[in-house]
């Protein structure tokens, strides 16, 4: 819908880039974020608001244009874009309130947070569910409450997941989507063919995966050799995962193995605070044995600086293969630009959100539980100082590109076969469309997990 | 002839026999075990490979098989006598594989049949030139890719628990994890169980009973949440002086398990020093919870007697907390339903109205959380139920049993009852003969939840 002149001309008034700085000038001698200014100040923005809040309400039963205009600006802009077809009220809601909490301006914070408060709900459409995790981060970080949020966020988390429950969603997560499947099928053919005719196998799998990925391992060795190697698998733990469930999947991954007839050891290492620590001693490596280092959805948990000790500390254990895969997003170099950081974290988990709402059903409940575990992630990127010890909570993701130019400190890139990429393409076959492997550019290595053409997921292999 | 193959040959999983076997277990051949008088050939790959083997020597022209040959051979119009073959027997010819580094090179492992040994060496040692859309699986021979191609994607998995998977990968991942494999690992932990959970209950005690950090109330209230809503129902209803499952059998059979949740509600609303020592300290006593209170606990309960003013007290706190403070109920029967099974733990995220309905319901799936993972697992059985109805119905249980089986349940309730509140009740019970209900899962009354599913027990109080 588009707006009438007499709101166009409002809005230029106010929204306009460059009007919306001198207005703001004005109010640029604050002490602190929050609280609010006096009331005059805000009544220029009050009219605004009732325009917006009016304007923001109608999308939701009218479904008009779907043209994406980007007239939209500071504060209260709507230029009549109905959010029924997905378009960004959300995004340029919050991409304001970051730059204004970057600029430190805090009426327009205040009433930039009210109307997303207003606006957002965690069990509504996308744009609602993205405003309200959002806000919840902008929230902490104009409070300067980011620490203590997420601790409450992790520990809410920890009572709330059993075994069943964490089962039950990763595996109905993998049934209809193979945002983790990819790196699965990806790793495990590569640490197949990297150990193939290796009697005492190795495999020390730092992941976030509850060992989703083994079963199919096991099931290859099986099947695939004449010869079944010995199996020995050890996994560090990280964080948020509570003893019981380790011992559950303990159980079931060496009744399976027994299933399999592939014999198979199994050991977690958990309480680990620093990755760094890890050595061959403690995790048992033996000399006789071909080591895999298989790590999924984990190197972005290690605090950035010691990203390079870790890689270390792959490459002193000897590995055969080295398998990494992690999500394609950039929240590492934008570190301390605040709102390049923001964006690029929106532009992420958007995709992740859309990606979601396409693949579950409408009232899953298991669609609702993975978009609650992003909120841990995005108030910790967000709203939280790395400074702070935090045990392996990091969660600042890379891109491929940069884990490689970490990654061949230490290692050199081994590409996937043509039996693997096929093995890949066959998977993804089986899922809805959208879907797609990508071969990475020139000086690049791994594979790319593609949903809709933007890269979502990266799975690479290295050897010393 | 097989003797002296078979202790080096490699293992092919026998079918049916054609050869009377040697060795008990194989039953047929090991491929490759040829008879020592024919002739070996060795064919060059080159060879091996050529489509058109047979030549015809008049003209030079090569067929693929013999037949087809000897069609064409005619056509040349030969003597009789060049016609037939030549009289001198056919040696058997036995085919090695050219490839030095296989099995079958050395002449004690040939393969008897060209056919055969073509077709091992395009699958071993051959390029894989055909690929099955879709499942990417490659295939050296041909017809083997078009074999698997009429089966591949038709088969359909089934696991144990009944579910279809048409995917391999995915029948193979939940496989893995699911409870039908855990089953039998599941009965003997349960054995084992027993006793850690003693050790397990001491440490839930601690979390109970300990100044809390942040978490623990918040646990015990997304535990405690659900009944909130049905709790006031129960409460006006008996504030009115009448038993709520007087009316409604089905309502009822939550209402028990509700009026004695409230005593475990008061854990997650009251602060840590009122759990210990003095449950009667954040409420008033509502006078009709008495008479509820009577209700749950047999007619032996009077008012005057100090245990039970105890009882009553303590019970009497919940429901002023509940109405005080709705949002201090979050989610009791997490705890409620896992205590008897009566449906998963819902998830965090559930509705109090959903969890209620679930809580209303008789399942019979365990749940296994961190906490509640002790009372999980411990199935409801008919036979414990029946216990139980006895603790209603009939006012002589044995309170032996109640007391031993409350002092020796050390699953779910093995926390509660390590609460001080606990022994008071206990000797409540054994005065009342309110003991007997089925060992296993008992609440913090030690009356046992699991009768609040049950339909008799109810109808066992009026």
């Amino acid at each position: 819908m588009k707006v009438s002149s007499a709101k166009v001309s409002k809005e230029s008034k106010v929204h306009g880039g460059h009007h919306k700085n001198s207005l703001h000038s004005k109010r640029r001698s604050h002490h602190s974020i929050l609280p609010l200014q006096p009331s005059d100040q805000l009544d220029q923005w009050s009219s605004v608001t009732v325009d917006m809040y009016s304007n923001h309400h109608q999308p939701q039963t009218s479904h008009t244009s779907t043209s994406r205009s980007s007239d939209y600006s500071a504060g209260g802009g709507n230029n009549g874009e109905p959010s029924g077809t997905g378009n960004k009220w959300a995004s340029r809601l919050l991409k304001e309130c970051a730059r204004a909490i970057s600029d430190k301006d805090s009426s327009k914070i205040h009433h930039l947070l009210w109307m997303l408060n207003e606006l957002a709900s965690p069990y509504g459409d996308c744009d609602q569910k993205l405003a309200s995790y959002f806000l919840q981060a902008l929230f902490c970080k104009a409070t300067e409450s980011g620490q203590r949020c997420f601790k409450t966020l992790i520990s809410v988390a920890e009572k709330s997941h059993s075994f069943d429950s964490a089962r039950k969603l990763i595996l109905k997560f993998q049934e209809v989507s193979p945002w983790t499947t990819f790196g699965h099928v990806a790793a495990n053919g590569a640490i197949l063919e990297a150990l193939d005719g290796e009697p005492k196998l190795h495999i020390i799998d730092i992941s976030n995966t509850l060992c989703t990925q083994w079963p199919t391992l096991l099931e290859a060795l099986a099947t695939r050799n004449d010869d079944t190697p010995h199996l020995k698998l050890t996994v560090v733990v990280t964080a948020n995962i509570v003893s019981s469930v380790m011992k559950e999947i303990s159980q079931r991954m060496e009744k399976f193995a027994r299933l399999m007839g592939v014999p198979f050891e199994f050991n977690v290492i958990s309480g680990l605070n620093h990755l760094g620590e890890l050595t061959k001693e403690a995790l048992g490596v033996l000399e006789d044995e071909a080591i895999a280092v298989n790590c999924i959805g984990a190197l972005r948990r290690v605090a950035v600086e010691e990203r390079a000790a870790v890689i270390q500390m792959f490459r002193s254990l000897g590995p055969k293969v080295v398998t990494v895969v992690e999500e394609e997003a950039d929240f590492s170099s934008t570190r301390y630009e605040f709102v390049k950081c923001f964006e690029e974290c929106l532009r992420f988990y958007t995709c992740y959100f859309e990606m979601l709402e396409e693949c579950f059903t409408a009232t899953s409940n298991e669609k609702l539980m993975l978009e609650r575990e992003c909120s841990r992630g995005i108030v910790r990127v967000l709203a939280c100082d790395d400074d702070q010890d935090n045990e392996g909570e990091c969660e600042r993701r890379e891109r491929g590109s940069q884990w490689s130019e970490r990654l061949k400190e230490a290692f050199s890139p081994v590409g996937f076969s043509d039996d693997v990429a096929d093995d890949v393409k066959a998977l993804l076959k089986r899922y809805r469309s959208g879907w797609e492997l990508a071969q990475p550019h020139q000086n690049e290595t791994g594979l790319y997990l593609t949903w809709k053409e933007e890269a979502v997921v990266w799975v690479s292999a290295w050897k010393p | 002839m097989a003797e002296e193959s078979i202790s080096n040959g490699f293992i092919m999983n026998p079918v049916s026999g054609s050869n009377p076997p040697v060795v008990a277990k194989k039953k047929r051949n090991l491929p490759g075990t040829p008879d020592p008088e024919a002739e070996v050939i060795s064919l060059s790959p080159k060879t091996l490979m050529a489509t058109n083997r047979f030549l015809c020597e008049i003209c030079g022209k090569g067929f693929q098989r013999d037949q087809n040959l000897q069609l064409h051979r005619r056509g040349h119009n030969l003597p009789w006598k060049l016609k037939q073959r030549s009289t001198k027997e056919v040696r058997k010819r036995v085919y090695v594989c050219p490839e030095k580094t296989c099995v079958h090179h050395h002449p004690s492992r040939a393969l008897g049949d060209l056919t055969g040994i073509k077709k091992h060496f395009y699958r071993k040692h051959g390029e894989k030139k055909w690929k099955c859309e879709k499942c990417s699986k490659r295939y050296a021979v041909q017809s083997d890719w078009k074999a698997h191609s009429k089966t591949c994607g038709t088969r359909e998995y089934k696991c144990d628990c009944g579910t279809l998977f048409s995917r391999r990968d995915s029948f193979i991942t939940h496989r893995a994890f699911c409870d039908a494999l855990a089953e039998e690992t599941a009965r003997l932990n349960a054995a084992s169980s027993m006793h850690s959970l003693a050790a397990a209950g001491n440490f839930n005690y601690q979390l109970m009973g300990n100044p809390f950090d942040t978490g623990m109330p918040q646990h015990l209230s997304t535990v405690f949440k659900p009944i909130s809503s049905c709790n006031d129902d129960t409460i006006d209803q008996t504030r009115r002086g009448f038993p709520l499952w007087m009316g409604q059998a089905s309502q009822g059979q939550d209402s028990i398990g509700k009026s004695t949740l409230q005593e475990i509600q008061q854990f997650g609303s009251l602060n840590p020093g009122s759990i210990y020592g003095d449950p009667v300290v954040s409420t008033s006593n509502p006078p009709a919870l008495d008479y509820q209170l009577n209700w749950v606990f047999g007619n032996k309960v009077s008012s005057g007697n100090a245990e039970d003013h105890q009882l009553t007290t303590s019970t009497s706190l919940p429901s002023s907390n509940v109405k005080e403070n709705g949002s201090q109920l979050v989610s009791v029967p997490s705890l409620f339903s896992t205590q008897h099974q009566s449906h998963q733990t819902p998830p965090f995220s559930m509705s109090a109205t959903a969890l209620l309905q679930k809580a209303a319901q008789i399942g019979a799936t365990s749940t296994d959380t961190s906490f509640l993972g002790s009372f999980g697992t411990k199935c409801s059985n008919s036979q414990d139920r029946n216990k139980y109805s006895d603790l209603y119905v009939s006012n002589t249980p044995t309170t032996t049993t109640l007391g031993s089986d409350l002092e020796n349940s050390a699953n779910d309730i093995s926390t509660l009852n390590q609460l001080q509140m606990y022994p008071a009740k206990r000797r409540r019970m054994q005065n009342e003969d309110g003991g007997g209900g089925g060992g296993e899962t008992r609440d913090f009354l030690g009356v046992g939840v699991q009768a609040v599913c049950h339909p008799s027990s109810i109808n066992g109080w009026t």
